[in-house]
């Protein structure tokens, strides 16, 4: 597996590791909170989530930059593993809810001792999620189970290219139109919040953050080495033939669709874990995390960072979510603007993002000399060839 | 109600032929049985003599009733007699108002024939019974029977054979005669026949059960409902031939409901299917034939939808809010918000498509980046709240067919629907422009060789379907919200109808409108809206498991790679 | 019929859109024989082709490969797995993978996505890989990215990554397009020495080439076989010209612009 990994790679990695799990948690717990050097516990949770971000577009990756499917629907993977993870949240509040009552405070809200009275309001699919096992099991199978009926279906009938975009962006809208529904017993509009414990450790307090935060980067460092490691086998030799001729692939004998539904699969499930780990980060999933264009903003980190190679996500989600956290609070009203503008530009003028760019760069330095060819799938194959005597 | 002007005309002259013969004789009646009244002292008589008010109507007698309920007739002193008053509206500087009496409409005066004034608060009303007031309450609720409006007449005819009152019977079989409205005929006729089926005697409840069974008498139905529990709780004081009469009427009642509601589905069905049309055939076009994913597709509906709306606005500064010039404003929306988003959708091939016609995965980031900075951009200028566009009054209202509402606006959305699918289908089967654009579309390469600018033709085609968009988004400122996010209301939709309908087809698109239409609507009354909505999704991707393509696929060979 | 044949095509019938693509089309392979098929645009060759892989089912008619496995039941890849390889018309290979790793994907062996996770490349492989490279003439490019070779190099990558997969049938689509007249000699060469070893099949209009390489011609006219037999055969046949130029008899049928066929 280590030779899937170049030398500079490497070292960034290890460099990564040294920072996110030692450095910045140690900044945190030992230097005084005067210090300049001090990280607050506040700014580790920050950056705890555009990991988890960072997470979910390795996801989108995976599919758009490695496999050519352009998943429009990525957030609401992201969603499900938030909500299986904060339905356990949920659960440990107790009683120390606004209600004193043994459920959830929603559910007491919207009356549903009446509709369950056999399990004291309660709904029964709930019960299991008191366990915290169970939950984190659900966060990998309840997503990839969504994502294998529906990749089936789709991937079953062949529908490729923007069709699948747009069916799975209506996928993630008939989601979040559900969700939003009260009965449909998730919260509804409001979601699952106001959470208290995890495991047993105190959600607000700085050692919970910061062992959270621990995670985050431990999960983005074991996603991006998993993906590296599945690129670098035939696999990954396979999934981008995928992307580039399917056609050539599925002639040569290998199942395509096959191979679709389980990096399919395999996406919904990493975009699942960054969820899991979001939510108590952030302390909120609602249905508002998996409507359209939250889908989309995750397509344009890797877009803006570059798909294609494995850290051009990771960058493009930390760099995009800084700017929007800085642009949120100095100029609310401009931010679409600058969102939008990015998209624009990124794709009429960075098509490989910003990983591409010293290649870009390159290219521009050499001039039209050398003007590079297009994928010639359009060629005319006679205009070569002059009528034969 | 089904507007008729020229009959209406016809019989409005006769009304007032004949009201002005009548009027003579009546209003002394009428007046002097009000004054009459008004000093009465013994209620019952009081009583009598308001309900004999039914028939002899008269605007003052109207005014002085009305006055009487509010405690505002007045009974002066004069001459030891006492003389009921009511005060006139206008107030002079001291607040004081001439008094007009009831008996002959004219102003009090003095002796020395100068006006008197009085001030209401000086004064007591003449004494109000609850009773009396309900006794003025239901003869002026009669009076509303003979209202000049057909309207007015048809809905106290059904209110007041709500109320079963056998009392109203002889003034229901007056009207009647009098009645030339069609409409209010019917009503008066399902009154007396409702009020007679609560009548005692079998002989005369029976016949009237079985008629409003024959009238498919909605209104009705509730009663009957209740009269067939009654009648099987107590068959002997009802007996089984009401049981069975009222049994059978409910049948027909609910049968022809069912026919209604199933008529009512189908509008709305066909109005919804014609609102996904006008929106989803602009993408047809785009999407469909050119192969570009606008996802800021409806943000130019968007924008026709504000373009209406500026419209609007200058109309109103140059006619008003109301009246013929002001009802022209939305004809020439239509026509301003094609123009205005066929141009930014010109800018947008111009400035973004172009570049990403072979990239077409990249051309939908791009355009919702487009997409967001419309909408922050409208935001800036429209501010974030829903701006009010108000129907041009030949839009507004509805007509009632078989006891179906059907709305102006929706019906002209129909045609509306009907009419752009064929102008464009003419302009892409019939001109050779259309021809060019098909050539284009199909193999561009090919066209190309043969001497097509293919460059103009993307940018007009793209034009187009832009500005079909921005009609779409000023036909939907009529039916729905218009606000910063109307387009992405739309949006999902639309690229679903245009999957569904087979990319790249007219007639795709038509069908699949209609198919998610409808059946949006047969499922919303079981469902609800989101579910309902959800499911015609889930239903649309089974769908395409059947057919990959769509309704209609396109087998373009050079399609296949 | 009798078993001999390899592939077998009775009596298929293809309707698109109203538009009879193959009409009672007979086709019989004998094992490793060659043979060209040739016909103007839209005479149904391509789709052919698409019905023997697996990609268009047709609505009536038999195809059968060896003794009795009905193909028209299979899909694509299970049809490839039986030894059926194809080369489209454009020449299509992975850009942005080597050339190296082209011929490796195709090579003969686990399609399995299990394998494909866990498998390491063997030496016999490599061996096998350089084998195939030498035999296209790419072994000198063989790290080289396939987006980067020319049109023609394209054209063999292809060939070769058929030949790695070592298929009992192998159907090429107009191999010697985009090629000089000495590439094109060259894959002329290259079928013969496949044949015998491999049942072919190519669609060709270049009638130089089809003289280089073919024993037996089927022409192929509005989806039907018009005739079969040698090239001069073909070539001095009244109906094949009346087809091929609408007049009198030429020295040989002229090439037809395959621009929009596929």
């Amino acid at each position: 597996m280590l030779r899937s990994f170049s030398r500079t790679e490497a070292w960034l990695l290890l460099l990564a590791a040294v920072v996110g799990f030692g450095v910045l948690p140690a900044l945190n717990t030992f230097v005084s909170p005067d210090s300049f050097f001090h990280v607050s516990t506040f700014s580790l949770s920050i950056w705890g989530k555009y990991l988890c971000y960072a997470v979910l577009a390795l996801g989108v990756n995976l599919l758009w930059g490695y496999t050519g499917l352009l998943s429009l629907g990525q957030c609401l993977f992201f969603s499900l593993g938030g909500y299986c993870l904060g339905m356990y949240l949920m659960l440990m509040i107790g009683n120390l809810g606004q209600y004193k009552a043994d459920i959830p405070d929603f559910m007491v809200f919207l009356e549903f001792p009446k509709r369950f009275p056999e399990t004291g309001g309660l709904p029964p699919h709930w019960i299991p999620f008191r366990n915290f096992w169970f939950a984190a099991a659900a966060v990998i199978w309840v997503p990839a189970l969504v994502a294998l009926s529906f990749g089936y279906l789709a991937f079953r009938s062949r529908i490729k290219g923007v069709y699948f975009s747009i069916l799975s962006q209506a996928l993630t809208y008939a989601a979040s139109l559900m969700f939003f529904r009260n009965d449909f017993t998730f919260g509804g509009n409001n979601g699952l919040t106001d959470f208290k414990f995890i495991l047993g450790y105190d959600l607000n307090s700085p050692s919970t953050k910061r062992a959270l935060f621990i995670c985050a980067v431990a999960l983005l460092l074991g996603v991006y080495m998993f993906c590296r490691w599945l690129t670098s086998t035939k696999f990954g030799l396979i999934q981008r033939a995928i992307r580039d001729s399917e056609n050539r692939v599925l002639f040569s004998g290998y199942a395509t669709a096959q191979f679709k539904l389980f990096v399919f699969v395999l996406a919904a499930v990493i975009c699942a874990l960054g969820g899991a780990l979001f939510v108590p980060l952030v302390g909120i999933i609602n249905p508002s995390e998996m409507a359209p264009d939250k889908s989309l903003e995750a397509v344009v980190w890797c877009a803006v960072g570059g798909r294609g190679a494995l850290v051009g996500p990771v960058l493009g989600a930390i760099g995009v979510n800084s700017l929007k956290s800085y642009a949120t609070h100095a100029f609310a009203e401009q931010w679409p603007y600058i969102l939008g503008a990015l998209f624009v530009f990124v794709t009429l003028f960075m098509p490989k993002g910003i990983v591409g760019l010293p290649e870009q760069w390159r290219t521009f330095r050499r001039g039209k000399k050398t003007k590079p060819e297009d994928a010639p799938t359009s060629t005319p194959s006679t205009a070569a060839k002059p009528a034969a005597e | 109600m089904i507007r008729l002007p020229a009959p209406l005309l016809v019989w409005l002259l006769m009304f007032l032929a004949l009201a002005g013969k009548l009027h003579a004789q009546q209003a002394e009646g009428g007046r002097a049985v009000l004054v009459k009244a008004l000093l009465s002292e013994d209620q019952d008589e009081q009583i009598q003599l308001i309900q004999q008010l039914v028939r002899l109507r008269d605007p003052l007698v109207e005014r002085g009733l009305a006055a009487w309920r509010q405690s505002e007739v007045f009974l002066l002193e004069r001459d030891g007699g006492r003389v009921p008053v009511v005060l006139d509206v206008q107030l002079d500087a001291d607040g004081k108002a001439r008094a007009i009496q009831l008996l002959n409409g004219e102003f009090l005066k003095d002796g020395s024939g100068a006006e008197l004034r009085f001030a209401a608060a000086e004064l007591t009303g003449a004494e109000n019974t609850s009773k009396l007031r309900r006794a003025i309450k239901a003869t002026m609720d009669l009076y509303a029977l003979s209202d000049p409006n057909e309207k007015i007449r048809r809905d106290a005819a059904i209110k007041l054979g709500q109320e079963q009152n056998p009392d109203y019977l002889t003034v229901f079989a007056d009207r009647l005669k009098e009645e030339v409205s069609l409409e209010v005929k019917d009503a008066l006729t399902e009154a007396i026949a409702l009020t007679r089926a609560a009548d005692a005697d079998p002989t005369v409840r029976i016949p009237a059960i079985q008629q409003l069974g024959e009238m498919r008498s909605i209104n009705g139905v509730g009663y009957l409902q209740e009269l067939e529990a009654k009648a099987k709780a107590e068959p002997s004081k009802y007996g089984a031939e009401t049981l069975n009469a009222a049994h059978t009427a409910v049948v027909q009642i609910q049968s022809y409901q069912a026919w209604g509601n199933l008529l009512g589905t189908a509008f709305r069905g066909l109005s919804l299917a014609a609102v996904l049309l006008v929106a989803a055939l602009g993408l047809a076009i785009t999407f469909g034939l050119m192969g570009v994913i606008n996802m800021a597709h409806g943000e130019i509906m968007m924008v026709g939808a504000y373009t209406a709306y500026v419209v609007q606005n200058v109309f109103k500064s140059w006619f008003g809010g109301s009246g013929g010039g002001f009802d022209l404003y939305f004809l020439f929306a239509l026509a301003v918000s094609f123009v205005v988003a066929g141009g930014v959708g010109l800018a947008l091939e111009r400035g973004v498509i172009r570049f990403l016609y072979k990239r077409p995965l990249e051309s939908l980031l791009a355009t919702w980046g487009v997409s967001l900075l419309l909408q922050q951009l409208f935001r800036h200028i429209f501010g974030a709240a829903n701006v009010q566009v108000t129907s041009p009054g030949w839009l507004s209202g509805s007509f009632v067919f078989n006891d179906v509402l059907f709305a102006y606006n929706r019906v002209f959305v129909i045609a509306f629907a009907c009419f752009i699918v064929v102008a464009t289908w003419l302009l892409l089967t019939r001109t050779s422009l259309g021809l060019q654009v098909r050539a284009v579309m199909q193999n561009r390469a090919m066209a190309s060789c043969v001497g097509v600018r293919t460059d103009r033709i993307n940018m007009f085609t793209f034009a187009f379907g832009s500005g079909l968009a921005g009609m779409a988004g000023a036909c939907l400122s009529q039916i729905g919200n218009v606000g910063p996010s109307l387009g992405q209301n739309y949006i999902v939709d639309c690229f679903m109808i245009v999957v569904l309908g087979g990319v790249g087809s007219l007639f795709g698109t038509v069908f699949a409108s209609l198919g998610v239409g409808i059946t949006d609507q047969i499922l919303q009354p079981w469902l609800g809206a989101v579910l309902g909505k959800i499911t015609v999704l889930a239903a649309v991707i089974l769908f395409l498991q059947w057919r990959p393509a769509g309704i209609f696929p396109t087998r373009g060979r050079s399609l296949e790679g | 019929m009798t078993p001999e044949f390899i592939l077998m095509l009775e009596g298929v019938n293809k309707t698109f859109d109203g538009f009879k693509a193959i009409n009672d089309l007979n086709l019989y392979l004998d094992k490793g024989e060659l043979r060209v098929v040739i016909g103007p645009n839209g005479a149904g060759k391509s789709t052919m082709l698409d019905i023997i892989t697996g990609r268009t089912r047709p609505d009536t008619g038999k195809v059968e490969f060896g003794k009795d496995t009905d193909l028209t039941r299979l899909n694509e890849y299970q049809i490839n797995r039986l030894g059926i390889g194809r080369k489209f018309q454009t020449p299509s290979v992975y850009t942005d993978h080597t050339v190296f790793e082209n011929i490796w994907l195709s090579l003969e062996g686990s399609r399995g996505l299990w394998q494909a996770l866990v498998s390491r490349l063997t030496t016999s492989q490599r061996d096998r890989i350089h084998e195939v490279l030498q035999t296209v003439g790419l072994a000198a490019r063989a790290d080289v990215k396939a987006g980067s070779l020319s049109h023609g190099q394209k054209q063999w990558l292809e060939i070769g990554m058929l030949l790695a997969q070592n298929p009992k049938v192998l159907l090429v689509d107009e191999p010697a397009a985009g090629m000089t007249d000495e590439e094109t000699a060259k894959t002329g060469e290259l079928l013969i020495g496949l044949a015998g070893k491999h049942t072919i099949v190519v669609i060709e209009h270049d009638m130089v080439f089809v003289r280089q390489i073919a024993r037996k011609v089927t022409v192929l006219h509005q989806g039907h076989v018009l005739c079969e037999g040698t090239v001069d055969q073909v070539q001095n046949d009244e109906r094949v010209i009346e087809v091929y130029l609408g007049r009198k008899k030429k020295e040989k049928p002229g090439p037809t612009p395959a621009l929009a066929a596929h």
